[in-house]
């Protein structure tokens, strides 16, 4: 089990359009801690896919910094940046993005493709995160025989078989129906509760960020207010 | 599960599509690897013949313009001590087809006395030379054309020329031709062809072809010179080549065929790579937020730019080995004596034509690939994640 802290500070991103500038992110500053699941809300274009893009090494900011652990990513070449990100990010998003022609062990096997690793390894570690996840029934399903769920499920095994220390998560119950979208987020809620990950998701709905122990709102491209949640631990819960 | 893996399954994505552009990858390869093979093989044969010491005389201008027969007198008096000529064989194409039949059987008239002599490759014996001589009416058959018709040494057999004035001849098969040089052909004596056409009104006298057997390689080159000039300024001038050359300009004849195999190799190798390379790019598209998710999930830029470039370079390589393996099993179990007018009976699958159409398979591969490969490579991942 590993996990780390975010810490982002004066962060700008503009993109160019047509010569016309952009100004997404306008001098960000949030810190988050090792362990803490937090929600990003905010309007559209109010910069949350954005901070998350650049928390995860896919993008890289105008000005400003972010550092996630010990690593600060603007001082970190592209190649760098996609090697640390296979060992430190598990990303999850809206629309799965399972590869068709693959299993579900073998969707979940995909990022372990990058380490050396015994043949044997990849494969207790594929299934103790679709153990996990709920599906270690569902092993040799292609995505086409799943439900959304159950490949949302998939995808989120996917992001923490290499044990990243973060969680990013893009609206991941966006296209789920309510009651999918709870057994989702509660699977969220164990990853953070039970192995300590620290969670960044984005959403729109106050009912998925009230999973999260604190939420923070964007308003273009600045922190307008973070909330702490007072919800229940699942375990406390149980 | 290996990238391997990943590269062949992403492959079954779209069968349908995968398998058009397989086949579209195996017909070209396979007609490649027959054509080539066949011209190396003509070229293997022609170059056995000149062993031969064989040189053919025929119409300066084409081999279809005939020659008086009396030419033979003229190029035999050229040595009259015979110590630069064997023999001289006159020819004449007789073209006939079994009745009913719309195949032309490779059938000339030879002159009886000579054909042995020029013709040692026929494999002659005493005993086939006296059966020969004997009979008017004998015929020496190829093996290939013998197996087809299913001839045998004593058989009478009809043939009707496919050419004016269409004549209906009964031959004796003397002799079946064991030699791979003689398979598709069928000799019989011109005398016999000259007496008929008599008979039928039209002149007799008159040869497509003098095959000259020489004494040895400085006979055939200073011969060549010596019968060309005999007849120049006359109304029958002539052109004397050796076997390979003779050959050569057969092959060319109808109608340049190496130039034609180079012409359609690279025709192939550019349809080929335009029809790859919109598959490849059409799947690419499809697979853009997916490959951008790989990026996302930490496979480096170069990994993806290699598993794009390797299933173009897979695809090719798959679909020209289901177009050249069969086409290879098929040469060696089917022998092309059936298409009676090709001197060759077998035909050995040429490896440099296979190893050709691999090399092309392989360059058509990376450069239907590259350009794909290249935009993965180049995928911006959060603009392709956004695009989703």
């Amino acid at each position: 089990m590993s996990s780390a802290d975010i810490e982002i500070k004066k962060l700008k991103k503009v993109y160019y359009k047509d010569k016309m500038e952009i100004p997404v992110l306008a001098g960000l500053d949030l810190s988050i801690s090792a362990g803490e699941f937090v929600a990003l809300m905010g309007p559209s274009g109010s910069g949350k896919s954005t901070l998350l893009h650049l928390i995860g090494g896919l993008d890289t900011a105008t000005a400003g910094s972010v550092r996630v652990g010990e690593s600060l990513l603007e001082t970190m070449s592209e190649a760098q940046l996609t090697s640390w990100r296979s060992r430190h990010v598990g990303f999850i998003f809206q629309m799965y993005h399972l590869v068709p022609v693959l299993t579900a062990a073998q969707n979940v096997e995909l990022p372990l493709l990058l380490f050396k690793m015994k043949s044997s390894e990849r494969k207790e570690r594929v299934k103790t995160a679709l153990t996990i996840v709920g599906l270690g029934d569902r092993m040799d399903h292609r995505p086409n025989q799943l439900s959304g769920g159950q490949e949302q499920r998939v995808a989120i095994a996917r992001a923490i078989v290499t044990d990243p220390d973060v969680i990013l998560a893009d609206e991941p119950t966006g296209d789920l129906d309510a009651k999918t979208s709870e057994e989702i987020l509660n699977l969220l809620n164990l990853l953070n509760e039970e192995f300590g990950k620290t969670i960044l998701m984005v959403t729109h709905d106050p009912k998925a960020a009230a999973h999260a122990k604190k939420t923070v709102h964007l308003e273009k491209g600045q922190l307008e207010r973070e909330e702490f949640s007072n919800r229940q631990p699942m375990a406390a819960a149980r | 599960m290996t990238i391997t893996y990943v590269l062949m399954q992403n492959l079954k994505r779209n069968p349908l599509r995968s398998t058009l552009t397989a086949v579209a990858f195996a017909l070209p390869m396979g007609i490649f690897v027959a054509a080539i093979s066949m011209v190396v093989a003509l070229i293997r044969i022609s170059e056995s013949n000149q062993q031969e010491l064989r040189l053919a005389t025929h119409h300066k201008t084409t081999i279809i313009n005939m020659l008086p027969e009396g030419h033979r007198m003229k190029i035999e008096g050229l040595d009259p001590d015979r110590k630069r000529i064997r023999a001289v064989c006159g020819m004449r194409w007789y073209g006939g087809r079994v009745p009913n039949s719309q195949t032309v059987i490779q059938s000339l008239a030879a002159d009886a006395d000579t054909f042995p002599i020029v013709y040692t490759d026929a494999g002659m014996t005493p005993a086939d030379t006296e059966a020969w001589m004997k009979d008017r009416t004998a015929c020496v058959v190829g093996y290939g054309i013998a197996e087809q018709r299913k001839w045998k040494v004593g058989d009478r057999i009809t043939l009707d020329s496919s050419v004016p004035p269409y004549l209906k001849l009964d031959f004796n098969v003397v002799k079946i031709m064991r030699t791979e040089s003689r398979a598709n052909v069928m000799y019989f004596r011109r005398d016999y062809l000259v007496e008929s056409l008599k008979s039928a009104g039209v002149e007799g006298g008159l040869c497509n072809i003098f095959w000259i057997k020489c004494a040895d390689v400085p006979s055939m080159r200073s011969l060549q010179d010596d019968i060309d000039s005999s007849f120049a300024n006359s109304p029958n001038e002539t052109k004397s080549e050796d076997e390979l050359a003779f050959a050569a300009g057969f092959i060319q004849g109808m109608g340049n065929l190496p130039g034609l195999m180079q012409a359609m190799a690279i025709v192939v190798v550019v349809i080929i790579a335009m029809v790859a390379g919109n598959t490849m790019m059409m799947s690419f598209r499809e697979r853009s937020k997916e490959l951008a998710v790989f990026k996302a999930i930490g496979f480096p830029s170069r990994r993806i730019f290699g598993i794009v470039l390797g299933e173009s370079i897979f695809l090719a390589m798959f679909g020209a080995m289901i177009g050249i393996v069969p086409t290879v099993i098929l040469l060696i179990s089917f022998p092309l004596r059936q298409f009676g007018f090709l001197p060759i009976a077998s035909l050995e699958v040429s490896p440099m034509a296979v190893g050709l159409s691999v090399a092309i398979a392989l360059l058509v591969g990376v450069a239907a690939g590259l350009w794909p490969a290249y935009q993965a490579l180049k995928l911006n991942t959060v603009s392709a994640l956004r695009r989703a």
